[in-house]
């Protein structure tokens, strides 16, 4: 997964989009159902090979990261931690909904705890779990229009009853220009803002478009300091990808 | 010369006023050794408590205790460590560093808490290194030697020597890994933290982590460990806003509830037995007046007024109860004293005891004087408040009455 | 003749009747705080145990082998059928529950926390163990569609959530696969069974079996009898039947409830023996005065014929008339108390809030054993008998015919 598939989860893109849902039945809904499922398709490929920085700044520290990340679908990905030198060598399979990371310091592979799955990756503000978590915006949430102004939607997003996901409501702005998403905010069940992801810089990419900035903003008080910067730096859509990337011993292997 | 009256009546009646004695006495005795056996056993359940691992007195981050996350270090300990080094009221402090990390022996991996501990200086801070099982306790120059808690050893499957590795997050959200070998396994009894914890060396802790100069806590062994409060609040006004220090009554509220509950049980127990004794005091002391009707009849038919009467009798059971009482103190103080150096030993209450979070078996008795006195002074009253009813009821007879009474 | 030795004595007692009355109240306020510590302290305890074994643990649980050091969910009690067989057709067994149990993690937007996931079928969990009265807050019920979750107060104050929050439970399935399901919850129960308080989220066994990928097995099977005293032979029958399963008593499960129950029994000995010595103390000084100021009168009493031994038995039927009119008044009061807070219940909550951080019920219903009367019982009878055997002997020491001449 990692990062195409995590890029793509985080915002709840991810998904390959079959046939739409049962619609709700509002004046809206048709149009955000159109422009979740442009959305999706704008942000969504085959395969995606992606290099991208990562910073994370604290109250007192600020860490910046190097990693390339391959991934299959929804499902499988590969990340691989490139500098600093201390980290490199690093790398992180997900594989549905597991998680394996590969040290190469102490030469072992660790399969992450269920436990686990909810504390921060890498010191981030990502968790395990967004990285993992298939959830889809398609399968897990019913979709609305709130809002159009002359540059962006404003879509609401629902969890179904169904939806194994943690957030109350998700609201999303979708830019007119390139159906991409700009900014998602997270709330929990009593519409408090927990979190929110601002999508910027997009760029093109062969014969799409891709926002290449994203801010991840904490907003509970406790980490109100917080904030994860990622920049993508290369990408490639829809090429071949070796499938080798995805199984326990490409951890190893592909760590050097 | 109501004393001298007194004083010759209680002699006079040598059998009497022993066995009122007595009884007195070993009521005393009783709730002498009582409450030092309360105090005591909850003095040493909040010792161990207190002792095995989270010490009297911690000093931490301003916010850590609601929020232990990096961000509420202590990121200057030698400016804490210099701090403490000054105030004379301390035995001995050390500094730690707590994270959670996961351990990993095979694939499988375990969560649990890797701290970096200050080796010599914990000796005296906490009983792990009293708790060594097997192989041995850390020393300050160690490096990725690991000092691992039993039951953790044994879901990893670890024995002395063997390796493991560990992946968690340095001070600065960094990552940290690294492998470690088994210096020494130690098992302090309490399972949750014999299950979870495992410690390094500070100082290669500090290089891995990352965690130059900070820590999660300091740890303060008080030289009075009953003044920490104390303690703690002056450590406080030293050592500025940005940290906490707190004694053990917060750290572990609710061990002093679970103390605070046991103590309602004992007095409910204690108060059942009082009821006891303030029926036999008083059977005695009745027994005791009317015994001698007669002579207070006689007293009163050659012009003593009941009131001089009352004087007289509650004088002689206020001395009577003074002896009894002190004998009483003296001997429940003694099995106090004794019981003080030699613990009574509970083999196999551990379970129950650790329920609690304590891992000790043997209860000394507490033995603090004050607290002596305090009971004395309670049974004196208690026992001369027993003789009041038939203090009363005899005066309340007429002369002839008394006189002619059988 | 009984009856004239009776009517001396009765006599005898009524002449002192202050001080008789005295020993005889002594006698049953004694009495009557033992009965008070021994009904409230054993319902304290019985409830903790019961607490647990309708909660948690039955009188006997099942489980696959292994299951208790390394709870996996390969580790199911096997052949399931032949046990529930057995079960079903025992007279012994009263009621039993099959769960379905696995450790996972249960998560809101703010906080995260690991967790006891038991699928449960509520109505056979009613029955069984009157789950429904643990009920905090909220219903007893996993809802419409069954999409509730039933989970404990302290668990539920950890995450900061309320009746209809939602919740996000997940757990490693049968494949080692994370499995995911959102969840309202429902109802919040409060056992005082510390382990289920903190931990334990219960849920529909459907949904239980479709979150972790279980068709079928269970990994507990909780039996409770009818008769605590049947426990240890049926547990061994079932460990002969089903010697692949490990089989265990409830204080085998929770042994620091049995200490407790063995420290209270320990505890209510010292504490009736103590009472009954300071007791006999009160009765032995009565007697002994008693008998000291009788020496002309029984000086006189021999002197015209009457035997010791006639003497001596009225000395014996003052000392039991005393402990018996004691007994009887203690044991009635005793009685009534415990009564009382045996229906109403003893709420101890005034004296402090940490009862239930401990596992226990702030409300305590007192038990009322008849081993209690009857210990009581032989306890105030050996009291008043030893008590007098030093007047006795003072007695005859004191050659009563010679007292007639003194004065």
């Amino acid at each position: 997964m990692l990062f195409k598939k995590s890029l793509i989860k985080l915002a709840l893109f991810g998904l390959v989009w079959a046939v739409a849902p049962v619609l709700p039945l509002s004046a809206f809904a048709d149009g955000a159902d159109e422009i979740i499922k442009k959305v999706e398709h704008n942000l969504n490929g085959k395969t995606a090979v992606m290099e991208l920085t990562m910073v994370v700044k604290t109250k007192r520290t600020e860490r910046t990261m190097k990693m390339e990340s391959y991934s299959i679908g929804n499902n499988k990905s590969f990340i691989k931690i490139l500098y600093p030198g201390k980290d490199k060598g690093i790398t992180f399979l997900t594989v549905d909904n597991s998680m394996w990371q590969y040290v190469p310091r102490i030469e072992k592979t660790i399969k992450i705890p269920t436990s686990m799955m909810l504390q921060s990756w890498m010191g981030s503000d990502f968790s395990n779990d967004d990285l993992v978590n298939e959830s889809s915006i398609s399968e897990d949430y019913t979709q609305k229009l709130l809002e159009e102004t002359d540059k962006e939607y404003r879509v609401e997003l629902l969890p179904t009853e169904d939806a194994a996901v943690v957030w109350g409501k998700i609201i999303m702005a979708v830019s007119k220009m390139y159906y991409l998403p700009t900014t998602v905010q997270y709330f929990d069940e009593e519409d408090m803002l927990i979190r929110e992801l601002a999508y910027t810089d997009i760029k093109p990419f062969g014969d799409r478009f891709y926002p290449t900035r994203w801010l991840m903003l904490p907003k509970e008080p406790q980490k109100a300091a917080n904030k994860t910067i990622i920049e993508i730096s290369n990408a490639v859509f829809d090429a071949e990808v070796d499938e080798s990337y995805f199984t326990k011993r490409a951890l190893k292997r592909y760590s050097k | 010369m109501l004393f001298k009256l007194a004083l010759r009546n209680i002699t006079a009646h040598k059998k009497r006023s022993s066995v009122t004695a007595l009884l007195t006495a070993i009521m005393t005795a009783l709730l002498v050794f009582s409450s030092a056996w309360i105090d005591g056993s909850h003095d040493t359940m909040i010792q161990s408590a207190v002792e095995i691992y989270p010490g009297y007195l911690q000093i931490t981050g301003k916010e850590f205790r609601a929020n232990p996350s990096y961000d509420h270090l202590i990121f200057d300990a030698a400016a804490i460590e210099q701090e403490l080094a000054q105030n004379n009221d301390i035995a001995s402090f050390g500094a730690r560093f707590e994270s959670f990390v996961l351990f990993s022996a095979d694939e499988k991996a375990v969560g649990g808490m890797l701290t970096g501990i200050e080796p010599e200086k914990e000796v005296h801070l906490s009983r792990l290194s009293s708790s060594l099982k097997k192989g041995e306790y850390l020393s300050a120059d160690d490096t990725n030697q690991v000092y691992i808690g039993h039951e953790l050893a044994k879901r990893l499957k670890l024995g002395v020597g063997d390796e493991v590795a560990f992946v968690g997050s340095g001070a600065d959200y960094s990552f940290a890994a690294d492998n470690l070998k088994v210096k020494g396994i130690f098992q302090t009894g309490l399972f949750d933290f014999d299950a979870n914890s495992a410690f390094l060396a500070k100082g290669y802790f500090d290089r891995i982590m990352v965690a130059e100069n900070y820590a999660t806590h300091f740890i303060v062994l008080p030289k009075r460990p009953g003044q920490a409060a104390e303690l703690a609040a002056a450590i406080a006004d030293n050592i500025g806003p940005q940290y906490q220090s707190a004694s053990w009554n917060q750290t572990m509220a609710g061990l002093v509830k679970a103390m605070k509950l046991d103590s309602i049980f004992s007095y409910i127990t204690l108060g059942i037995i009082f009821i006891v004794i303030f029926f036999v005091i008083m059977i005695y002391t009745f027994l005791a007046v009317f015994a001698r009707i007669r002579e207070i009849g006689i007293l009163r038919a050659i012009g003593t007024t009941p009131k001089q009467i009352l004087a007289l009798l509650l004088l002689e059971s206020s001395l009577l109860a003074l002896i009894s009482v002190v004998i009483g103190g003296l001997i429940g103080g003694a099995f106090a004293h004794y019981f003080h150096h030699n613990p009574i030993v509970f083999a196999g209450m551990e379970e129950q005891f650790k329920q609690y979070g304590l891992a000790a078996s043997a209860m000394p008795t507490a033995f603090m004087p004050l607290m002596i006195l305090r009971d004395m002074v309670v049974m004196f009253g208690l026992s001369v408040l027993s003789t009041l009813y038939p203090i009363l009821k005899v005066n309340r007879f007429r002369p002839v009455e008394a006189i002619h009474h059988v | 003749m009984f009856r004239l030795t009776g009517k001396i004595a009765w006599v005898s007692l009524a002449r002192r009747r202050t001080r008789s009355v005295l020993v005889v109240l002594m006698i049953a306020v004694s009495l009557w705080g033992l009965l008070f510590m021994e009904g409230i302290y054993d319902g304290m305890v019985e409830q903790m145990i019961n607490n647990a074994i309708r909660s948690d643990s039955g009188h006997i649980s099942l489980f696959g082998g292994g299951y208790r050091l390394d709870p996996d969910l390969s580790r199911q009690v096997a052949d399931v059928a032949a046990v529930d067989d057995f079960l079903a057709k025992d007279s012994r067994v009263l009621s039993y529950v099959k769960r379905l149990k696995q450790d996972g993690l249960v998560a809101t937007a703010h906080y995260s926390r690991g967790a006891a996931i038991f699928g449960v079928d509520l109505e056979v969990e009613e029955r069984h163990g009157r789950l429904a009265g643990y009920l905090y807050q909220g219903e007893f019920s996993f809802g419409r569609r069954a999409r509730g979750a039933i989970i404990g107060f302290k668990l539920a104050d950890k995450l900061q959530v309320r009746i209809g929050s939602k919740i996000i439970l997940s757990a490693q399935d049968r494949h080692s696969d994370v499995s995911a399901a959102p969840l309202k919850v429902t109802g919040i129960l409060k056992t005082n069974n510390m382990a289920l308080d903190e931990n334990a989220v219960f849920i529909a066994d459907k949904k239980a079996r479709k979150l972790l990928a279980m068709d079928e097995g269970v990994s507990q099977v909780a039996v409770i009898l009818h008769d605590e005293a049947q426990i240890p032979g049926l547990q061994q029958e079932l460990r002969r039947r089903f010697p692949h399963l490990e089989i265990l008593r409830w204080n085998e499960l929770y042994p620091a409830l049995m200490q407790s129950r063995v420290m209270m029994e320990g505890f209510n000995l010292v504490t009736s023996l103590l009472i009954f010595c300071v007791a006999a103390l009160g009765v032995f000084g009565v007697m002994l005065v008693s008998v000291l100021e009788r020496l002309r009168e029984f000086g006189i009493m021999l002197a015209i014929g009457t035997r010791f031994s006639q003497i001596r038995n009225i000395i014996f039927a003052e000392s039991f008339f005393l402990g018996f009119i004691g007994f009887g008044l203690g044991a009635l009061i005793g009685w009534g108390t415990l009564y009382y807070f045996k229906i109403y219940g003893l709420d101890l909550s005034m004296f402090s809030d940490a009862f239930d951080e401990f596992g226990m019920d702030a409300v305590t219903y007192a038990i009322i054993r008849p081993s209690y009367f009857v210990t009581a019982l032989v306890a105030v009878t050996m009291a008043t008998f030893l008590s007098v055997l030093v007047p006795l002997w003072v007695l005859k020491k004191a050659k009563p015919i010679e007292a007639i001449n003194k004065n």
